[in-house]
């Protein structure tokens, strides 16, 4: 998986988007979804980021974390709730300016979504089409600027001399970093990030962490990030949200996870017996831990 | 499951398409009858044979000894249009089915635009070239015109119904990050759709060339043009040189076909 890209500090400052901008912040307010008419996925979640907040959303396989982060992007429409970025109501918003406050929302996703028979460059570049007119991004003809910047980017996370690799060609880790590349060529306001180590071994998983918590830091991002992982969420998320059944059921602080709160998001089943299939892989802490089988890894 | 089940042996049997053992026998019994009757209807009449088989003998006399050079202008004629007939429709009927079969995309269009695609693809495919040829001669006059219109009228319901499902079963997720990025329908279709499905949609207009020029052979049989009218007139005359010849060159025309399609798709695939 190449080098780690941090002992790199002169790409940084090229790279242009300005760490002291604008603050921008994400509130939901009590979204209800449910898909067609089945029962509900999320019944009242509610999460405020505040500018440059990282918060970890955790919860069992089928909380609705995924489901959270597609309504928020309006790509499942909630039934009822608030979305405000920086105040202005997402659920409100007709087509154009959607499409607009969906640029300014990053995402990330889970399997990474990339397009797999294209290249490396052109994957990235798909995360300027919000700006790009339809003929000059049909027949690749980019701006200038904005290829700049996605040679800039791919620097950033690791990916240097690969722009023409087929996205097939990549290892897990390699795209996920494409990934990563084409949220932030959309200049988001906002980070959403689904298990974006889901797929990972413990290793790799830790870089992609640090490089993302990291390029939230240098430039003032807010980002809500899912994760399966306890150690990592606790990790590298200093608030942590625990979503069950479509209800948070836990926000606060990742020094405040304990036993009985991991109980309550996981369910009984989480801490202290066997939990395999709770499936944190062992060793993602480096740690080890006290009472091994617990999913908090400490 | 397997653990619930503790040590009894189970015996599991894939499920019928019948599940009821009579309806099972009255259905495959009330078949074989109708074949029967069926068979006993057509009329066999023997001195009607034994003149089709001195006919064949005639026929593959013939067969034996092809001839090229007696009507190799009007040969050479009829395969050069049928030649030009499946290019020009395969070609035009691609460029067709493209706006046809992503609007027959259910992940792609809303319903109205579904519908309409949908419906114009399965009246294309409704019916046989043959009739669709009939019907084009009756209104273009014999000639290419009407075989061409005609293989473009097939093609389109070919290539648009196969386009169609596979924008259907494209891969969700990347088209999912292009919404989530701004991107616009035209985009998503161009950086989404279009690289997933290309390569399968090349394959598959080698695919119908192929069988266009076979068809353009078939065709001229009711006077759309093309090789299937010099085949109709040497026929008609009963130079069974001519025809072996003829079929001769139309079985080699689909051979360099196939042979220059494979080469084709090593290239765009
Ligand atoms: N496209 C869909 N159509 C119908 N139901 C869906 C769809 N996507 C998700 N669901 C349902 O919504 C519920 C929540 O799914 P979601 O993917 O949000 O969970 P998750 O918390 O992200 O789980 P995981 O950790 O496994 O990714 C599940 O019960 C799932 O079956
Ligand atoms: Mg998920």
């Amino acid at each position: 998986m190449g080098s780690d890209p941090q002992d790199r500090p002169g790409v940084r400052h090229e790279l242009g988007v300005s760490v002291s901008g604008p603050e921008h912040s994400l509130s939901i307010q009590s979204l209800h979804v449910r898909y067609g008419r089945g029962e509900p996925v999320l019944s009242g979640a509610s999460i405020a980021l505040a500018p440059k907040e990282i918060v970890g959303l955790i919860g069992a396989s089928g909380a609705g974390k995924s489901t959270l982060l597609r309504a928020v992007q309006r790509l499942v429409e909630p039934e009822s709730g608030e979305i405000l970025l920086d105040g202005v109501d997402l659920t409100k918003l007709a087509r154009t300016e959607l499409r607009d406050a969906r640029r300014r929302l990053g995402m990330i996703f889970q399997e990474h979504a990339l397009i797999e028979r294209l290249s490396v460059m052109e994957n990235v570049l798909t995360g300027t089409l919000g700006r790009t007119g339809f003929w000059q991004s049909a027949r690749r003809r980019f701006a200038p600027e904005d290829v700049t910047e996605a040679f800039g980017l791919l620097d950033r996370v690791g990916l240097t001399g690969l722009e023409d690799s087929r996205c097939d060609e990549l290892s897990g880790g390699q795209k996920q970093r494409v990934g990563i590349a084409r949220a932030l060529i959309q200049h988001p306001d906002v980070l959403l990030v689904d298990e974006p180590t889901a797929s990972l071994d413990p290793a790799t998983s830790v870089r992609i962490m640090t490089l993302i918590t990291e390029i939230c830091l240098e430039r003032g991002l807010a980002a809500l990030i899912n994760l399966h992982d306890v150690p990592l969420a606790r990790r590298f998320c200093p608030r942590i949200v625990g979503l069950k059944e479509g209800e948070v059921v836990f926000d606060g602080p990742a020094s405040a996870l304990d036993d009985e709160i991991l109980r309550r998001v996981y369910g009984d089943d989480a801490v202290g017996a066997p939990a395999g299939h709770q499936g944190s892989p062992a060793g993602t802490e480096g740690s080890g831990g006290t009472d091994g089988e617990n999913i908090l890894g400490r | 499951m397997a653990a619930e089940s503790d040590q009894q042996a189970q015996q599991w049997r894939p499920p019928r398409m019948i599940e009821s053992a009579t309806t099972r026998k009255l259905v495959l019994g009330g078949l074989a009858l109708y074949g029967l009757l069926a068979f006993f209807t057509v009329e066999i009449d023997p001195t009607r044979i034994a003149e089709g088989l001195t006919r064949a003998a005639e026929f593959f006399g013939g067969w034996l000894r092809p001839d090229f050079v007696t009507r190799w202008t009007d040969i050479r004629a009829g395969l050069l249009e049928s030649v030009a007939m499946t290019a020009v429709a395969t070609v035009v009927a691609l460029a067709l089915s493209i706006p046809l079969g992503l609007g027959a995309a259910r992940n792609l269009v809303p319903g109205p635009i579904y519908t309409a695609s949908r419906a114009v693809l399965a009246v294309s495919r409704a019916f046989h070239e043959i009739i669709v040829a009939i019907l084009f001669v009756a209104m273009f006059g014999f000639g290419p015109f009407a075989g061409v219109v005609t293989l473009i009228v097939g093609s389109v319901g070919f290539l648009g119904k196969l386009l169609a499902e596979a924008v259907e079963e494209v891969d969700p997720a990347p088209l999912e990050a292009l919404t989530a990025s701004g991107a616009t329908w035209g985009s998503r279709v161009v950086f989404g759709v279009l690289p997933q499905v290309m390569p399968r949609m090349w394959g598959l207009a080698l695919y119908r060339l192929d069988i266009n020029f076979r068809e353009s052979a078939v065709i001229g049989l009711v006077g759309a043009g093309g090789i299937g009218a010099t085949l109709t007139t040497a026929f008609s005359r009963y130079e069974f040189e001519s025809v072996s010849a003829i079929l001769i060159l139309i079985i080699g025309m689909v051979f360099v076909a196939e042979v220059i399609s494979g080469r084709l798709r090593q290239r765009l695939l």
